[in-house]
This record gives structure tokens, C-alpha cells and sequence, in this order.
């Protein structure tokens, strides 16, 4: 069974529309949600947690119906939107204290695990730290209950090399614990480095939604790329003459 | 719930609503139109929806496991937990002004509204007002707040008026009166606006709740 479903996802704004966006994420798996800016990861990864309301579509976690179970579908997931962005006056010590009392498996000496190896001080306030230390406190908060799938948009923008690296191994020992992680992500060198499924969004659309190694593999013999960097410039490179003489 | 009010407590409140609650010493003020003090009452909870706001704490909060429209019972509750202390607090100090201090020179002959039963009545519309206008007003975009502020103000200004005026009116002397036996009446008034405040505050909550499930945030 899926850990995460999602049939025919649309979304209409003003001036962009999510269309029909479905795809799966498997337990233990490492999906990469990939699409260059404003192709509507954002949208979809908000659409998927409730914080925009879809206008069509069907979205389970754990094979139960987000809409009737959001409560206890939100204790079994965890979920960082890039660095955090709240309360920036408050200590994280105070952050910690409230948040753990909305979940049931709140793990503490997790918590104090990845406080001490993100070198995080809880006795800072958000706004004392830099953009890089903001995404892994938004991450030890998503962390720290012990959640079977990570809802990541964008996690390791504004990371240094070392941190991103170090975040991307503790994606690996995570899947090695059976977590199922979802990241959006526009650095396809990331991806590349541990995702094993890829779902490519294009103009809200989505393009593909397969195994990795199947998604370089058909690219390259259609002599599209043989990285997801050559194959999404092949996709989205708009000729800036085309453009502006429209 | 317990833990809703712990997190708007601890993180969402502005520690100038407790300030704010000092509105309700209002009510000892000779000459004044006491009913003011319940406005700034409302007003210590509109700067803790403005701190939230700037805290980002709408995008915090969805994303706790809790229900989305649990957001919004956090803000109702939070709401109604400063209103009951403020009204509390009115309540004693008309007490003292109904008695211990009834005879003083200051209060003898007060033109103005009298601390009495019918004065509580009417801090709980003017909280009624907040709830619905300005709590129902801001839930429709759960970030645009000056005008259902401003509806509020406006409301509140009226309601102090009409309060003020009322006992003025021929017949209706009684409604100023804070000893005998028509004070029976402003007790069953008391207990009708508890009713409107009660019943206007849960449709509002609903209401807003609906609002915010639909709202993209």
C-alpha cells in the first residue's frame, strides 16, 4: 500500500492552474519532486497538507482519506518548508516546549540527537540564526516524532555543501528505518545523490512520476539527457528571443 | 484543548494583552463612561492577533497535527479565555462599587452609567461585537484585520452610546439604579446578554470555521 496517494490534483489560480496531478509514494521510498520555479511543486506540496484547499482531486496518506483523518494523519508525518519561519522573537526552547505537546510520539532524545548534530543552541531565537540554521530547526521540529513520511519542500536551500550533504545522509539513514521522504527540490544534483523515485512537474503539469533509474534511462535513449539536469533543460528551455518577440 | 491555549499563551499572545485587561479598572473611574474599558479590553486581544500575524503563527499552527479549523477554535478560545478574565474583573469591582464603596462622595450622583448588573450585560455585548465583527471578519482572509477592527470600533461606539443614553430616557431611570427591587431586572438583562454572547460567539466560531477550510494560506 502507498504511504501517500494523490489522483488527478488540480488547482486554479488567477494565473496558474495545477492540472490533474497524481502520483505515489511507497513506504521507505525517497521521491523527488523536481519542476523549475513556479512549475507548482509549492502548490502541490500545500495542496497535499491542506494548507491551500485543492479544487479537485483525491489525497490519502496510509491508505486513509486526508479530509476525514487530518489530525491523526498529521502525527505520522513531518513536514519542513524550507527554514522556519515563525516566532522569530521566541527561544526554540519555547518552540520545542509547545510542539511536543501536540504529538504522541514525540521522541525527546531524538529531538536532543538532532539539536546537538545541527549545532543548534535552544536557548537562540530563531531570528539568531542564519537562513541554513532556520531549515534545520524547521527540520528537527519535523523530525522529532518519529514520522513515517517527510513532506520537504525545497530543504536544502540556503544549506551550505557540508550541511546539505550531511542532510542528504540522514535522508539515507532515515530510509534505512523504513521513513518515506518527499522533497521538492530544484537541484537535481541532490536528487541524484538519494532519491530513487522522480516526479517531474512541468507548467502544473505532471510530466512523469517513475523509478529513477527508469526515468534516466528512457531520457537517454530518447537522446533527451542523461542527467536530470540536461533532461529538464531539454523540457523547459524557452529561446528568450521566442519569448519576447511573442 | 488545554494544550490550544498553551500554545496561544506561549506563543501567539502578545504579553501587552494582559496590560490591556487593566481596561476593566474602568469601572472604579467617577464620571467616565465605564463601558471604554471593555473596548480596550478587546483591543489587548487585537494586539495578539496582530503578534501572531507577524509571527507567521497561522502557518505553524496548520501544520501541528490538530484539525485546520482547530486554528481557528485556538483563536476563539484564546479570545474568550481574556474576555471571562476581564469580565471577572468588571464584576468584582462592580461588586465593590455596588457596595463597600457605594456611599462615597465621587460616585454619589454619577450622571453617567452606574457598575451594575445591566453595565456587565453590556460589557458582554461590546465582547459579543469583537467576537462576531471583527474574530468573524478577520477569519474571511485570516490576514486582513483593520477593517473588521474598524466595524468593531464603530459597534462598540455605538453600543457605549446607547448605553449611556438609555437610562436617561423617561421610565427607563431604573436602568442606572444600583440598589432595590427593580435590579431584578437588570439581572435577568445580565443573563439574556450572557445568552446573546454565548450563542452569537459559537455561530461565529462556526462560521469562521467553515471560512478557513476553505481559505489557501
Amino acid at each position: 500500500m502507498a504511504i501517500l496517494e494523490i489522483q488527478g490534483l488540480c488547482k486554479t489560480y488567477p494565473a496558474f492552474r495545477l492540472d490533474n496531478v497524481s502520483f505515489s509514494v511507497e513506504p521507505g521510498s525517497i521521491m523527488g519532486l523536481i519542476g523549475r520555479n513556479g512549475a507548482g511543486k509549492t502548490t502541490t506540496m500545500k495542496s497535499i497538507l491542506h494548507i491551500v484547499h485543492p479544487d479537485a482531486g483525491t489525497i490519502r496518506y496510509f491508505g486513509l482519506d486526508f479530509a476525514g483523518h487530518e489530525a491523526e494523519i498529521k502525527q505520522r508525518i513531518g513536514f519542513a518548508g524550507g527554514a522556519a519561519d515563525y516566532y522569530k522573537r521566541k527561544k526554540i526552547s519555547q518552540l520545542l516546549d509547545v510542539t511536543r505537546r501536540f504529538y504522541d510520539n514525540w521522541d525527546e532524545t531524538a529531538c536532543e540527537q538532532y539539536l546537538k548534530a545541527f549545532s543548534l543552541d535552544p536557548e537562540k531565537t530563531p531570528a539568531q540564526l542564519s537562513e541554513g540554521m532556520k531549515v534545520k530547526l524547521s527540520l528537527t521540529l519535523a523530525l522529532s516524532h518519529r514520522a513515517e513520511l517527510l513532506i520537504l519542500d525545497e530543504p536544502t536551500s540556503g544549506l551550505d555543501p557540508v550541511s546539505r550533504e550531511e542532510l542528504l545522509e540522514s535522508f539515507r539513514f532515515l530510509q534505512d528505518r523504513g521513513v518515506a521522504i518527499l522533497f521538492s527540490t530544484h537541484i537535481t544534483s541532490d536528487l541524484e545523490k538519494c532519491a530513487d523515485h522522480i516526479t517531474y512537474i512541468s507548467k502544473g503539469r505532471c510530466l512523469a512520476s517513475e523509478p529513477m533509474a527508469q526515468f534516466l534511462e528512457r531520457h537517454r535513449q530518447a537522446g533527451r539527457g542523461s542527467t536530470l539536469d540536461e533532461i529538464m533543460v531539454h523540457y523547459e528551455k524557452e529561446s528568450l528571443y521566442d519569448t519576447l518577440s511573442v | 484543548m488545554t494544550r490550544y491555549l498553551y500554545k496561544e499563551l506561549h506563543l501567539a499572545a502578545s504579553p501587552i494583552s494582559w496590560w490591556f485587561l487593566a481596561g476593566a479598572l474602568m469601572t472604579l473611574l467617577p464620571g467616565y463612561p465605564i463601558l471604554v474599558g471593555s473596548f480596550f479590553i478587546c483591543f489587548g486581544v487585537f494586539q495578539s492577533f496582530q503578534h501572531a500575524r507577524e509571527s507567521n503563527d497561522v502557518l505553524y499552527s496548520v501544520l501541528l497535527p490538530v484539525k485546520k479549523r482547530d486554528y481557528v477554535t485556538a483563536k476563539y478560545l484564546y479570545t474568550v479565555f481574556m474576555q471571562m478574565i476581564g469580565w471577572v474583573l468588571c464584576a468584582v469591582l462592580t461588586v465593590l462599587r455596588m457596595t463597600a464603596l457605594s456611599g462615597l462622595m465621587p460616585y454619589v450622583g454619577n450622571a453617567l452609567m452606574n457598575p451594575s448588573p445591566l453595565y456587565l450585560g453590556f460589557v458582554l455585548l461590546i465582547f459579543t461585537a469583537f467576537n462576531v465583527l471583527f474574530l468573524g471578519g478577520f477569519f474571511r482572509t485570516a490576514y486582513k484585520f483593520g477593517l473588521p477592527f474598524l466595524r468593531f470600533g464603530i459597534a462598540a461606539l455605538l453600543l457605549i452610546s446607547i448605553a449611556e443614553v438609555l437610562h436617561h430616557l423617561p421610565g427607563l431611570g431604573f436602568l442606572n439604579t444600583t440598589t432595590g427591587e427593580r435590579l431584578g431586572l437588570q439581572f435577568a438583562i445580565l443573563g439574556g446578554c450572557a445568552l446573546i454572547y454565548a450563542l452569537c460567539t459559537l455561530l461565529s466560531l462556526r462560521a469562521s470555521q467553515k471560512r478557513f477550510e476553505m481559505l489557501d494560506l
